[in-house]
C-alpha cells in the first residue's frame, strides 16, 4: 500500500473543507443578525457556497462512508438552506400588502360564503321576528337572561329607551365598555364561527343563525314598543360595523368548510390549505372590523345621541368597508 | 438460536426509524433529514413564551398602575386587552422575522419550517398562530373559567381539548391543526460540528491488510468503530492502551483471520489502519455498485 496517497474521500474532503468552513461562518452570521445583517456580497457567496455544499452533500453520500463527515455537511445544508431561504418580509411590506392587495381579493373569493354566512344570519333573525309577533315568549327562549340585563317583553318602555341613550360617563368607564364589548359574546361568536366552519359548516351555520335568531328577538321587542327605529339607529353605530365582522368570520368558517364537503380534484387537506390562504384574511379582516366595532360602542355610540347621527354614521363607516373590499387592489401589480 | 433476534444493525436501524424525521427536498434537490422536535420540548417552548408575553404585559401595567390615572377598577380588563393586542402579534412578527424562531424557541433550539422545501411564508406563519389563538389560548382561558359553564359546554370544552392534544401524536410529524393548515412542522434546530477526518493520514505500514481481510464487514460496523475511535484518537492518546482498545482488536483480529502479530502496545495503531484500509476497500466497492450495508452482505436473503 502507498501511504503518500490519501483515500478518495480524504481527498474529496480537503479540497472543499475551506467552502464548507467559510459557509458555516456566513451561516452563523446570519443566523445571528437575519438575514438583513448580511452585505450583498456575502448574501450573494452565500447562496453560491450553499449550493456548493449541497452538491457536496450529494457527492458525499455516494463516496464517502465517514459519518462525521456526512453528519456534519447534512446539517450545515440544512443550515444554510434555511438561511438562504429565509422570509424576506418587511413588516410595511407585510401590512401594505394585506391593506392594498391580498385581504380585498380574498374578500371578493369569498363572496359564495359570504352570502351564505349573511343568509343564515338572516334567516335566524327573519324566523326569530316572526315567532315573537306570534307569542312573545319566544323572546325568552332565544335571547339569554344575562345577555338580556333586563331588556324583554316584561320590561317597560322607558326602561328599553334608556337603555338606548344612556351611556358611560368618563374616558375609563368607556375603556371598560370596548374591552367588555370585546371579551363579549360577539367575538366569541365570531371566532367559533370561524373555527367551527372547519366540521364541514355546520355547527358555524347553526352559530350564526342562533346569533340571527337573538336580533331578530331584540328587534321584534324594540318594534313592538315603538322603537323600532331608534334601536336601528343604536344598533347601527357599531352594529353594521360589528355583524359584518360576524359575517366575515363565518364565511371564513366556510371557506374551509366547503374545502372539507368539496375537496374537488385535491385531498381533503390540501383543499384546506387551498381554502385555508383566503379564510386567514377573512378572519384578519374581521378581527380588525370587531375591534373598529368595540371602539365605537364603547366610545362613539353613547356620544351621539341623535338617532340620525348614529345612521349617518354607522353606514358611513359601512360604506367604507364596503369600498375597501369592492375597489381596493383591482389592479394586478 | 432462532433469527428472530435482531442483529446490532437492524436494530439500530429501527431505532433510526423510531427518532422522527423529515426530509425535506430544496430547491436545490438534494434532501435532508431535520430532527421533529419532541412534543415536551415545544411545550416547553410555548411556556416560555407565556410567560414572556405575560412579563412584558405586566411591564406595561406597572407604570400605568403607578400613573395618576386611576386604572384600579379596570386593571383586569386592561390586562386582558393587552394581552390580546401583544400576544399573536409576538408569535407572528417573531416568527416571520428570526425565521421560525420565537424566544422560547430560539431559548429551547427549536425552529419552524415550512413543509414545502421552500422558505417561511407570511400566510404560513399568520395561520399556524391564529389556530394556535383557536387551538392553545382559548381552550386555555375558557379552562380557568370552566365551572361557570354549564355541563354542555363543559363536555364540548373537554372533547376540544381532547382531540386538539390528540392530533400532534397521531401524526408522524408531530404537527398541531395549526402547523398542518398551514403546512409547517417544528423541528430541532440543526447543529454543525466538523470532526476530524480519521482517515487523513497512514498510522503506520506495519499493517497490511488484503483483501481476505476486508471482505467482513459492512458499513455498519465501519461507523461503529469511527465513532469508537473518535473516543480512542491516536493523537494525545495514554501511555496505557485501554483494556477495551485491546479486546476490540483481538475480536477484530480473530473476525478477518489476521495472522501477524499485534502486540498490545499496538492495539490502537491497529484499529486506525484497520479502520482506514476498510474504509479505503469498502468506499471502493460502493462507487462500483457493490454496497455492503453490514457484515451479512454475502449472506442470501
Amino acid at each position: 500500500m502507498t501511504d503518500a496517497v490519501q483515500i478518495k474521500s480524504t481527498r474529496f474532503r480537503a479540497q472543499r473543507q475551506a467552502d464548507w468552513q467559510a459557509l458555516e461562518a456566513l451561516v452563523d452570521k446570519a443566523e445571528a443578525r437575519g438575514p438583513a445583517g448580511l452585505t450583498l456580497e456575502e448574501a450573494q457567496t452565500l447562496a453560491r457556497l450553499y449550493r456548493k455544499a449541497a452538491t457536496s452533500l450529494a457527492t458525499a453520500r455516494e463516496i464517502s462512508l465517514d459519518r462525521g463527515l456526512l453528519l456534519y455537511l447534512e446539517s450545515l445544508v440544512e443550515r444554510a438552506f434555511l438561511a438562504v431561504y429565509a422570509p424576506q418580509e418587511t413588516l410595511s411590506g407585510v401590512v401594505s400588502g394585506f391593506f392594498s392587495r391580498s385581504g380585498p381579493r380574498a374578500m371578493r373569493a369569498s363572496l359564495m360564503a359570504l352570502l351564505l354566512s349573511a343568509g343564515a344570519m338572516l334567516l335566524g333573525g327573519f324566523i326569530a321576528w316572526m315567532l315573537y309577533f306570534q307569542d312573545n315568549t319566544w323572546y325568552h327562549t332565544f335571547v339569554p337572561a344575562d345577555l338580556a340585563a333586563g331588556r324583554g317583553p316584561g320590561a317597560t318602555t322607558q326602561y328599553l329607551r334608556d337603555g338606548l341613550f344612556d351611556g358611560p360617563e368618563s374616558f375609563v368607564a368607556s375603556l371598560a365598555v370596548f374591552a367588555a364589548y370585546l371579551f363579549s359574546h360577539n367575538t366569541r361568536v365570531a371566532l367559533f364561527g370561524f373555527a367551527l366552519g372547519v366540521f364541514a359548516c355546520v355547527p358555524g351555520f347553526l352559530l350564526l343563525f342562533y346569533n340571527g335568531l337573538m336580533i331578530g328577538s331584540f328587534a321584534a321587542l324594540y318594534a313592538d314598543r315603538d322603537l323600532g327605529y331608534e334601536l336601528f339607529g343604536w344598533l347601527s353605530v357599531h352594529g353594521v360595523t360589528e355583524l359584518s365582522a360576524i359575517i366575515i368570520a363565518g364565511a371564513g368558517g366556510f371557506r374551509m368548510g366547503f374545502a372539507v364537503l368539496f375537496p374537488g380534484a385535491l385531498s381533503r387537506r390540501d383543499a384546506l390549505r387551498v381554502a385555508g390562504r383566503d379564510a386567514v384574511k377573512l378572519a384578519m379582516i374581521a378581527v380588525l372590523m370587531l375591534l373598529a366595532a368595540g371602539l365605537l360602542e364603547g366610545f362613539a355610540r353613547q356620544l351621539i345621541t341623535s338617532t340620525e347621527i348614529r345612521l349617518a354614521v354607522g353606514w358611513g363607516i359601512g360604506a367604507l368597508w364596503l369600498a375597501w373590499f369592492a375597489l381596493a387592489g383591482r389592479r394586478t401589480a | 438460536m432462532s433469527r428472530a433476534v435482531m442483529t446490532p444493525a437492524e436494530a439500530a436501524r429501527r431505532e433510526d426509524l423510531r427518532q422522527r424525521s423529515f426530509t425535506l427536498t430544496p430547491p436545490e434537490g438534494v434532501t435532508v433529514r431535520f430532527d421533529v422536535a419532541s412534543l415536551a420540548s415545544r411545550m416547553g417552548a410555548q411556556i416560555l413564551d407565556i410567560l414572556i408575553s405575560f412579563g412584558v404585559v405586566l411591564a406595561l401595567m406597572i407604570p400605568l398602575a403607578l400613573s395618576p390615572l386611576s386604572i384600579g377598577p379596570v386593571a383586569g380588563i386592561l390586562f386582558a386587552l393587552l394581552t390580546l393586542f401583544i400576544r399573536a402579534p409576538y408569535y407572528i412578527l417573531s416568527e416571520l422575522f428570526w425565521n421560525g424562531r420565537t424566544l422560547g424557541k430560539r431559548i429551547l433550539r427549536l425552529r419552524v419550517i415550512s413543509a414545502d422545501g421552500r422558505g417561511l411564508t407570511t400566510h404560513a406563519v399568520v395561520m399556524r398562530n391564529l389556530m394556535k389563538e383557536v387551538e392553545v389560548f382559548m381552550p386555555g382561558t375558557m379552562l380557568l373559567a370552566a365551572q361557570m359553564m354549564g355541563v354542555v359546554w363543559q363536555v364540548t370544552l373537554l372533547i376540544w381539548v381532547v382531540v386538539l392534544l390528540a392530533v400532534p401524536f397521531l401524526n408522524r410529524h408531530r404537527q398541531r391543526i395549526g402547523d398542518i393548515l398551514a403546512h409547517t412542522l417544528v423541528v430541532s434546530e440543526p447543529r454543525s460540528v466538523l470532526l476530524s477526518d480519521l482517515a487523513e493520514t497512514e498510522p503506520a505500514d506495519r499493517f497490511v491488510f488484503t483483501e481476505a481481510h476486508l471482505g467482513h464487514y459492512g458499513r455498519f460496523e465501519l461507523q461503529t468503530l469511527e465513532t469508537f475511535l473518535r473516543a480512542h484518537p491516536l493523537q494525545g492518546a495514554p501511555q496505557t492502551v485501554h483494556p477495551s482498545v485491546v479486546a476490540l482488536a483481538a475480536q477484530i483480529r480473530k473476525k478477518i483471520d489476521f495472522e501477524d502479530p499485534v502486540p498490545e502496545a499496538d492495539a490502537l495503531i491497529f484499529l486506525h489502519a484497520f479502520y482506514r484500509a476498510q474504509r479505503a476497500f469498502l468506499e471502493r466497492k460502493k462507487l462500483y455498485g457493490d454496497v455492503r450495508e453490514d457484515k451479512h452482505h454475502s449472506e442470501p436473503p
